[in-house]
Parts: C-alpha cells; sequence; structure tokens
C-alpha cells in the first residue's frame, strides 16, 4: 500500500498561477517593445521638441521607465527585439518551428542559420508537449479570457457555443497552409496563425499607426469561440497547435492522475480549456501541461510523470463512490 | 445502406476540407492583392533582387521595422494578397539611412547583410525637366549633400554644378527622395530590376 502515499509535489498546485504570470508577462512584452521601439526613434533624432504634446508626454513616461535600467537607449534597447513568432533575445535568436517548416514550404529551401532558432523551442516541445500554446502564447492568453468572459454571458442567461468537431481538423489547417505556401510562394500559415497575429498587430497598432487585417482575421476567432466552439480555435483550426501537438506526440513530461487519490468529481474534465479527459486519464497529444487540472482537483489526484505514453485507462477513482462500490461486490463475491 | 455511408463518407470529407481551408480564405479576402507595385515602394536594404525570392523568405514577423531606427520601415498591413505583411520603405515618406540594423536582425534569408554600397534597393532617377537646378529655378543641391555614399552614387553634372546626375554607385535608399523640396519629387527610385540599364539618363 506504498502507492497510496504518494502525493503530488506541493507546488504543482500553484504551477497554474505560475503559468498566467508567464502569459501575462509575454503579452505584457509584445505591448512594450513597440512602445519602446517608438521612443528609441524619437531618441534617435533627438526629436523631443518637435514632438506634439501628447507624445512627449509618451516620451517623458518611456524615460522614466527606462532611464534606471540604460543611458542610450537607442541602441541599448535593441537586445530584445521581436514577438513569439521570431525574436531577438540578448543575442540569441528564437523562432517557432511553424515559422521555420513554412519558409521551407514557401521557398523549397533550406537555409540553416533560420531553422537552427527553431530548434530550441522544437527540444522544448519534445519534451514538454504543447507548452508553447499554455504558458506563451499571447493568443491563448487573450482566448483563456475569452473563456472567462463566455463565463460570464452564460451566466447572464446569454447562448454561447458548445459546438464540437474533429480535433484533426488542424492537421489538415496546417498541411493545406504548407501546401497553399508551396503553390503561392509565400508563408501562408503566418496569416492564419493567432500568436504570430497577436505580436504583429500590436506591433502595428503602436508603431505604425493602425491595425492590419490581422485583427480582423483574431477577432473572429474570438467571436467563434464565444458563439460556435469554446476554445474553438486552438482546438479545431489552429496550425501552429497542429504542429505543437505533433511534435509533442511522445513528449517526457505528461500529466497524470493518480488513480488511488481521485474521487470522480470530474473537476479536472470541466475545467480543461482543451476539452481533454483526464478523469479518464485521457490526456493525449493536444494537452498543453497547463496544469489547471492540478489546480482545480480537490484530492490532490493530479501529478506530473516522467514516460513517452499516456497511462491506459486506470479505471474509476479509488475515493470515489463507483469504486467502492465494485470493492463491496468483489468482496461479496469472495464471501 | 453503403451509398448512404459513402454519402456521409463524403459530406464529411467535404465538411473537413472546408474547415481545412476555411482560415485561408478569410485572409485572402481580407488582404487583396495588389494588381501593381506603386511607384517608391522599395524592399528594405539586403533584399534579394528578385520579389518572389523576398516574398517566399519573409515570415512577416516585424522584426525589420522594430529595430530601424528612422522607423521608414512599413508594412503591407491591409493589401497585398500573399504578400501580405511583407516589409516596404516608401522614401516619399521617410527613406532608409542604410544602417544596416534590419540585415543584422532579420532572422531568415529575407534580407542578407551587405555593405551599404550593395544594397541594391533600387535607383535614383531624376526628372530633368522639374528639378529645379535642370530648369534653372535657382541652386539646390539637397539630394547631394543627404546622399550616404558620398560621390559614388549621385553628384553635380560637370557642366553645371549645381545639376545633380545619379552614378553608377547608387543603391537607391532613397533619402536624396525624401529631403527634395519640390512639391512634385522630381527624383524618385526605380526598382533595381529596371534599373540595370541607362544608368542617370531619362
Amino acid at each position: 500500500m506504498t502507492a497510496a502515499k504518494r502525493k503530488p509535489f506541493f507546488l504543482w498546485r500553484h504551477l497554474n498561477k505560475l503559468r498566467w504570470l508567464s502569459l501575462s508577462l509575454v503579452f505584457a512584452m509584445l505591448v512594450a517593445l513597440p512602445c519602446l521601439h517608438v521612443y528609441q526613434t524619437y531618441r534617435a533624432a533627438h526629436a523631443y521638441d518637435l514632438l506634439a504634446p501628447s507624445e512627449q508626454r509618451f516620451y517623458d513616461i518611456m524615460e522614466t521607465l527606462t532611464s534606471p535600467l540604460t543611458d542610450d537607449p537607442a541602441e541599448d534597447l535593441d537586445v530584445v527585439k521581436g514577438s513569439t513568432w521570431s525574436g531577438n533575445f540578448w543575442g540569441l535568436k528564437l523562432s517557432d518551428p511553424l515559422a521555420a517548416l513554412g519558409h521551407i514550404s514557401a521557398g523549397l529551401t533550406l537555409y540553416w542559420p533560420f531553422l537552427l532558432t527553431a530548434l530550441i523551442p522544437l527540444v522544448i516541445t519534445a519534451i514538454f508537449g504543447r507548452i508553447f500554446c499554455g504558458w506563451l502564447c499571447p493568443a491563448n492568453f487573450l482566448y483563456e479570457l475569452n473563456t472567462n468572459l463566455t463565463a460570464w454571458l452564460q451566466w447572464a442567461g446569454l447562448k454561447v457555443g458548445h459546438r464540437r468537431f474533429d480535433r484533426r481538423i488542424k492537421y489538415l489547417v496546417l498541411a493545406v497552409g504548407l501546401l497553399l505556401s508551396v503553390f503561392s510562394g509565400s508563408i501562408m500559415v503566418a496569416a492564419v496563425y493567432p500568436p504570430a497575429i497577436v505580436g504583429r498587430e500590436l506591433y502595428y497598432g503602436i508603431a505604425q499607426g493602425g491595425f492590419g487585417v490581422g485583427m480582423v482575421f483574431f477577432a473572429g476567432t474570438l467571436l467563434f469561440d464565444l458563439l460556435v466552439a469554446r476554445r474553438g480555435f486552438c482546438r479545431y483550426l489552429c496550425p501552429g497547435g497542429a504542429l505543437y501537438s505533433l511534435l509533442g506526440r511522445y513528449r517526457l513530461v505528461r500529466l497524470r492522475r493518480l488513480v488511488e487519490a481521485c474521487n470522480d468529481c470530474r473537476k479536472c474534465n470541466a475545467v480543461c480549456e482543451f476539452e481533454l479527459d483526464p478523469w479518464r486519464d485521457g490526456f493525449g497529444q493536444e494537452c498543453t501541461n497547463c496544469a489547471a487540472c492540478i489546480a482545480i482537483c480537490p484530492t490532490n489526484a493530479m501529478t506530473f510523470d516522467i514516460r513517452p505514453f499516456d497511462h491506459p485507462e486506470q479505471g474509476p477513482g479509488h475515493l470515489g463512490q463507483r469504486y467502492r462500490r465494485g470493492r463491496e461486490e468483489q468482496m461479496d463475491e469472495a464471501v | 445502406m453503403r451509398r448512404r455511408g459513402l454519402l456521409h463518407g463524403t459530406a464529411a470529407a467535404g465538411a473537413l476540407l472546408t474547415g481545412g481551408v476555411l482560415p485561408y480564405a478569410l485572409t485572402a479576402i481580407l488582404a487583396p492583392g495588389e494588381a501593381r507595385p506603386r511607384r517608391n515602394h522599395l524592399r528594405p536594404p539586403g533584399a534579394p533582387r528578385d520579389d518572389e525570392a523576398f516574398v517566399a523568405a519573409c515570415i512577416g514577423c516585424g522584426l525589420c521595422g522594430e529595430v530601424c531606427p528612422p522607423r521608414c520601415i512599413q508594412f503591407h498591413r491591409r493589401d497585398g494578397g500573399a504578400r501580405v505583411n511583407t516589409p516596404y520603405i516608401d522614401p516619399g515618406q521617410r527613406a532608409c539611412t542604410l544602417c544596416g540594423k534590419c540585415m543584422e536582425t532579420c532572422p531568415t534569408d529575407a534580407l542578407i547583410r551587405v555593405p551599404p554600397a550593395d544594397a541594391a534597393m533600387g535607383l535614383a532617377r531624376i526628372d530633368r525637366t522639374a528639378c529645379y537646378p535642370w530648369v534653372d529655378r535657382g541652386i539646390c543641391g539637397a539630394c547631394v549633400t543627404v546622399c550616404p555614399l558620398g560621390g559614388r552614387a549621385i553628384g553635380f553634372d560637370f557642366a553645371n554644378i549645381y545639376r545633380p546626375v545619379i552614378r553608377k554607385g547608387c543603391v537607391g535608399c532613397g533619402l536624396c527622395v525624401e529631403v527634395c523640396p519640390h512639391p512634385s519629387k522630381p527624383i524618385w527610385i526605380n526598382p533595381p530590376k529596371q534599373s540595370t540599364n541607362s544608368v542617370g539618363e531619362v
């Protein structure tokens, strides 16, 4: 009975808060970088006296924020640039694996200096699965807030969408996108991939004087999530999600239900943004390791495990009624 | 019964395919293609001469724009069809200073690091029927003064030392277009392809 004493590491219950912190930081970065860029251009041009009063106010705010960090913002603030699609962090260039794949298929070439920038995200995905979706994706941040809005609307008595589709559509979206890239000679997946859109549009909106078409598309996906299917775009249509799911299929770090501590309350199934089936040990390749099910589990029955496959279904939880009833029946039979 | 199964299968496959194509169709509708690139739309320095190769290599990350000190790099935000989200420079609004930061930061081979003198963004042309010194409406020389490549790209005519002429070293950064005081901008940048012949003559 040593197995019954297994307990998940206590910090894992708080991972979901850490995840929200990470999502907020990424989003804040995407808002801050264009602002810093505009400030840098003002600095480089020594343009303070030419600015409009509102721009001068902006300049003053940015100067207050950055002056403790650097004396030469026009040069020093270049150390962090970009978005989650492709970025430059203190000399380390990182890119989305989907960008690398799109680049290969649009040009039908292998340009190694670029492909290598996708290597670190690739390795991380192979170990942790769709961790980008759950922990970094700036669109996921907005989509999860959108889910909360859905809950409020539902509470207010409005009708929201709960349709289900085939999860495999997104793999088709990925395949179609890559094929279209080959035939059109431009990276088509970039135009329908929400994290790339959000990063880009925030930059356009702040530093380029207005949003582009991507914002319309993104608003459409928010409405789709709201009115048609909860988290529908991520689950059914996102080409990046499809790629990460495939890469994370044999991920090493995955969630696991401790059957002896489970009481079959099914809160994990209710909280799962991707409508997976943690209660029946059905995590699969789509799980983002977001740890929401760990945070909500009332009996500490969710934990992380290191193994390349999911556990086979373990049956009813040992603290649940079904298991106890089954045991009693077995006892009766034995007697 | 089998026919029904076939029908259902076809319907499901059709629905799947619609779902797969739908996002791309939406973006195609949202960003209508441009029939022709407008005059004075340049690619950033270091871009390949072949625009198809540039579009195939650009992932639309916006990094080149995000490091540009004069903020001259703009993006096809709402137009361009397959070229949507690719960068361009309109020297009439703000021109490139050939600082090279975009080439350094570009993660792909869309912008390759080259020295400023090999940037090959285009070639400047002067309309000699409008330029002030060329029509004897005064002395100007703003374009010659501002040129970052010095005498290699633009200089004064031998016969009349106030009339600017384009030389072979011009890479088309467009600073001359930006500073030109003439309201109709009698200096402009031709894309690199058309400019390979008849250098400096109009």
